[in-house]
């Protein structure tokens, strides 16, 4: 190599750990501050203490907004999972016509702005008299979480040896039972990652909650939303950090499971 | 195992039920509102609105402007990293903790993302006062509430999508090509310009279409990142729906960027498409 090229490469390692720096920066900062003694956001952070934590612990109205946030996100995970299985095996087992325009209805809510999806919603909900509802807000987010599932499930479906389900009809099984001894364990842990990217999903929604969402039924992103927009404080830090250690969690599990990079390169 | 064409159909009759009613019927319901007035008398007044003086054009314009601005950004900020993550990692440990950096501000809300710079970019922030010790300013200089901060936050958040598309792209790159350029005596850096760049870029193009469409489309960032001093076209669409209670002036607003998605997703289609018939020219 000459030493241009080996500049260059040096270049390229730099601007790229550059970038994975300003990636994370923010996230770190947030965490660092949430542990602050002063009254104000320091970074960096004046000695060490909970007490952030405590407070926001303490406060009903973030444990209400924490709850109302995982049901939803729980409930709209479960109808994904059931809703993009049956799609998928639809799709890839099936030679129905008009597959392909499937495909693309369902898939549709990840391409379209999300808050278009969201005023849509409420402008339908409140035509027929849900909107503002528990209802509302679950049934949007199955809708824009959907595709999470059904896109890696399809991916599983469609890569795996189907010969072994040949075998489990020639020995005598039927369609259920092929399906619950052989399909699904192999497809497993497709299913659970798109679960997980689901649920993630949904958890960190602002641009559809925000159209359902009322003071007694607010999603913890909205609550933060509210929030950010009049104080900044070292309470919504702890807040903001707290949700940060469930994507990191999500992130490890991810991994563990199936390999983040095998993951990265079938989500786009 | 084939499912049968009548099993096939049981089989999606609740799924696609619920994705007509919750939403394809919201949408057709969200059209017709637009057309109606608050009696519910058909109008186009809705739409003349728009197009009455120049207040929304410049948020469109502001809006696409500052869009596009990111977009570039986070192209810059991006490709390095795939093609770092793709082309020289050899580690998968270091690969998977490359991903894990990339993935993780996805799986934090867009709030967390950007009050994160809000504490950074702040006139005691960070950013300001690292500028202020290299001597670049010689004062703390107004970032947040600005154009700039909203790209700043855009960009922020676009990056991990420009990354995980351009790599899947330099993923599918033959490397023998690569290896056949540098056996010919061709530097790596020309190899890179002559090969690797001009073969990824059907798929940089189709990536940046994606990244800009969720931009133009993006509230949340905008909103916090501005403190409601810019406007950009997400924002009347919410303020209609849910302080102006007009439902109808907000459906033609909601229908105006949904037809300019539709318009970005087509040319999407159309890019990944010619990128795929050059790939098959190529290995026919």
């Amino acid at each position: 190599m000459n030493i241009v090229d080996r500049l260059a490469r040096f270049m390229v390692v730099l601007l790229a750990w550059a970038g994975l720096v300003f990636l994370t920066l923010p996230l770190v900062i947030i965490v660092a501050t949430s542990f602050t003694e002063t009254e104000f956001l320091k970074f960096p952070p004046v000695g060490f203490t909970l007490r952030w934590y405590q407070q926001f612990l303490a406060d009903p109205s973030y444990l209400s907004s924490i709850w109302t946030s995982v049901s939803i996100a729980g409930i709209a995970t479960f109808f994904a999972v059931v809703i993009g299985v049956l799609v998928a095996l639809v799709i890839s087992r099936s030679e129905l016509r008009g597959r392909r325009a499937l495909n693309t209805i369902f898939i549709a809510p990840l391409i379209l702005p999300t808050i278009v999806i969201g005023a849509a919603l409420l402008q339908f909900a409140s035509a027929y008299g849900f909107a503002r509802s528990f209802f509302a807000l679950v049934v949007g987010h199955t809708v824009i979480v959907g595709p999470y599932v059904l896109r890696t499930v399809l991916a599983s479906l469609e890569r795996f040896d189907q010969s072994l389900e040949e075998a489990s009809y020639d020995l005598g099984g039927n369609a259920v039972s092929t399906f619950f001894l052989v399909t699904l364990p192999i497809i497993k842990p497709g299913l659970v990652a798109g679960a997980l990217f689901a649920f993630i999903i949904s958890w960190i929604n602002v641009e559809l909650s925000i159209f359902n969402a009322t003071a007694a039924l607010m999603p913890i992103p909205v609550k933060l939303f509210n929030y950010v927009q009049y104080a900044v404080d070292p309470m919504l830090a702890a807040v903001s950090a707290a949700t940060i250690y469930v994507a990191v969690i999500a992130v490890i599990v991810l991994d563990l499971l199936v390999g983040i990079d095998r993951v990265a390169v079938s989500q786009k | 195992m084939r499912i049968r064409n009548l099993w096939a159909l049981i089989l999606i009759a609740l799924p696609l039920a619920f994705m007509v009613i919750f939403f394809l019927i919201p949408f057709l319901v969200t059209v017709v509102a637009s057309f109606h007035d608050a009696d519910g008398a058909w109008t186009l007044a809705n739409y003349k609105k728009i197009f009455a003086d120049s207040y929304y054009p410049g948020i469109f314009f502001t809006t696409f402007k500052l869009s596009l601005i990111a977009t570039v950004v986070s192209f810059l900020i991006g490709y390095p990293i795939a093609y770092y993550i793709v082309n020289m990692v050899k580690s998968r440990g270091i690969r998977r903790l490359c991903y894990v950096l990339v993935i993780m501000p996805l799986f934090t809300s867009n709030i967390v993302r950007s009050f994160g710079w809000l504490i950074l970019l702040g006139r005691q922030g960070l950013v300001n006062q690292t500028l202020v010790a290299l001597g670049i300013i010689d004062r703390p200089m107004p970032i947040l509430f600005t154009e700039t901060a909203i790209v700043i936050g855009l960009a922020y958040i676009l990056v991990p999508f420009m990354v995980l598309t351009i790599s899947s792209v330099l993923q599918t790159i033959d490397r023998s090509l690569v290896e056949a350029s540098l056996d010919l005596g061709s530097p790596r850096l020309s190899t890179f310009f002559h090969i690797t760049l001009p073969l990824s870029l059907p798929g940089v193009i189709a990536g940046s279409l994606i990244v800009f469409t969720l931009a133009v489309s993006a509230y949340v960032v905008p909103a916090i990142m501005s403190g409601g001093r810019v406007v950009v076209m997400a924002m009347p669409i919410f303020d209609n729906y849910t302080a102006l209670f007009d439902f109808n002036f907000g459906a033609a607003l909601a229908v105006g960027l949904l037809v300019i998605t539709l318009i970005l997703i087509a040319l999407y289609l159309l890019f990944i498409e010619r990128g795929g018939a050059r790939r098959i020219a190529r290995q026919s």
